[in-house]
């Protein structure tokens, strides 16, 4: 990912107050598949979470986020790691029924529904959720949604409205952290609120660290034999 | 700097109210936020049948009606009944959080099945029945009681060392033999008790009071409230009248002293 593209992430930062004295760094995973469109694609994503967060703790970070819906590298990641390890996805969907009783989830297009059908189906929150829409626009998860803001922006709110107005959504979910450019011009103009998963998941990872919470390790359980060294080698020397 | 609204659900004199608001020391907080603690004016005295629920659902309800005319930013409740939320949801756009339903939620986060841990056997129904309304039964690994009668203005002060070992003796029934991945304290009155069990614990213990600090931080820096979709607003608002009610119920009954809820003490021990 080149430096311009890490930064269109990073700009996720600067729409919600954060603890000052708190650091966030971003970085992009060693390779990693096109898009998260298919099987093949989640397991190149996850393995590639994994490698990318894999020492953060003899790092010396606090915690970690991931930075997409899908949750990608998630458990893989809690069961390495004792810092808290937060992502958007599951907790979006449990954030929004702190705010409501019926989600929708509103993505780019169709590819993308197995990401959210996986959690909902594990979660059991088939009921909850209202429906999810997609505006049939390939998304691009390196630029995100710049230059495209004329055109996606209305199909977006249309989605939006159709989810509140026919299908009963009492809280929208974007779909993808690489939506955020969308969320102020949709919450100024909707409703119902508007869940920004990338900022989401900083104030939860704030939460976790001032509660002193983290992940269960039963739930989660650490590997008899941890083969860190062979997700590294795996990645050291791949020219993507 | 952001002025957050925290409502005691039993009238407590200053002494209770103190030990409620004792529970903002577990937690680092925004230095810039206020937390002012709020007790109801009158209420039940017990929490344990559905005439309880139903006062406490008014008595924090009238509580916390004003708090965005007053200037509040947002609204904690603290109770993990969740009592007077969707009401007060339905008369303020501030974030009104409350520990029940957010806690199981939290918990979600952690792992994949959590136990509630409840006071004694009269408070294991209503939890039950949350669980159920909230469609979380699934996830739900079981709901065990400690089988100590609540005291709802001491809490558990001077009864560490009767009420810690068997709370951590049911934690651990939950875990090893529930299959509980998460802990939740079933009452923020549970507090005192936070930090000792999360020691011992080999999984993660939601201390309930402290986490809504923590959301309703976050509520407000993500710029998010309830669904007004989910919480409509009353066609016709009778808040003059619920302050009235409360009103005469609080001339009738004088804030909670230690005789007043002589009816909720342990029996002498043994």
């Amino acid at each position: 990912m080149s430096e311009e593209n890490r930064r269109a992430r990073e700009a996720q930062l600067q729409v919600v107050q954060l603890d000052p004295g708190i650091d966030f760094h971003f970085r992009p995973v060693r390779a990693a598949p096109a898009n998260y469109t298919s099987e093949h694609d989640s397991v190149l994503a996850d393995i590639s979470i994994v490698d990318a967060c894999k020492n953060a703790q003899a790092e010396g970070y606090d915690a970690v986020c991931i930075d997409t819906m899908s949750d990608s590298g998630l458990a893989a990641a809690r069961s390495l790691l004792d810092i808290p390890v937060i992502a958007p996805g599951r907790a979006s969907m449990l954030a929004a029924l702190m705010l409501g009783e019926r989600f929708s989830i509103l993505i780019m297009w169709d590819r993308w529904r197995h990401l959210y059908r996986k959690t909902i189906a594990e979660l059991d929150l088939g009921a909850r959720c209202a429906s999810i829409r997609s505006i049939g626009v390939a998304p691009d998860n390196q630029a995100l949604l710049a230059g495209k803001e004329d055109k996606v922006f209305p199909l977006l709110l249309e989605a939006a409205r159709a989810c509140v107005e026919q299908d009963g959504a009492e809280v929208i979910l974007l779909g993808s952290t690489t939506m955020h450019q969308a969320h102020g011009y949709l919450a100024e103009r909707l409703a119902v609120p508007v869940i920004n998963p990338g900022p989401l998941t900083y104030k939860l990872a704030e939460a976790a660290l001032a509660l002193g919470l983290k992940h269960s390790r039963k739930a989660f359980p650490k590997p008899l034999a941890p083969r860190v060294d062979l997700i590294d080698a795996m990645f050291k020397d791949l020219r993507p | 700097m952001p002025k957050i609204l925290v409502i005691v659900p039993f009238a407590l004199d200053e002494a209770g109210v103190a030990r409620r608001k004792n529970q903002l020391k577990a937690v680092k907080l925004d230095p810039q936020s206020e937390f002012h603690f709020r007790p109801v004016k009158a209420g039940p005295t017990s929490f344990m049948s559905p005439h309880d629920w139903t006062l406490m659902d008014l008595a924090i309800f009238e509580a916390g009606a004003e708090a965005q005319a007053e200037g509040f930013d947002a609204v904690c409740i603290d109770t993990m009944s969740d009592s007077g939320m969707a009401a007060l949801r339905s008369v303020l756009d501030i974030p009104v959080v409350s520990p029940g339903r957010a806690s199981m939620l939290f918990a979600l986060t952690l792992g994949s099945k959590f136990s509630v841990l409840a006071q004694w056997p009269p408070a294991i129904v209503r939890y039950k029945k949350a669980i159920a309304e909230y469609g979380l039964a699934q996830h739900c690994a079981s709901v065990r009681s400690f089988d100590i009668p609540p005291d709802f203005d001491a809490l558990l002060e001077g009864k560490q060392e009767s009420a810690f070992p068997r709370m951590l003796e049911v934690c651990m029934r939950c875990v090893e033999e529930d299959g509980a991945d998460v802990i939740c304290l079933g009452s923020t009155t549970m507090h005192q008790a936070a930090a000792w069990l999360a020691e011992r614990l080999p999984v993660p213990l939601i201390n309930p009071g402290p986490l809504t600090y923590k959301l309703v931080e976050s509520l407000l820096a993500l710029k998010l409230a309830h669904s007004r979709a989910c919480y409509p607003r009353p066609q016709a608002p009778k808040l003059p009248m619920l302050h009235a009610m409360l009103d005469a119920a609080a001339a009738l009954s004088p804030a909670m002293r230690p005789s007043v809820v002589a009816v909720s003490k342990p029996p002498p021990e043994k």
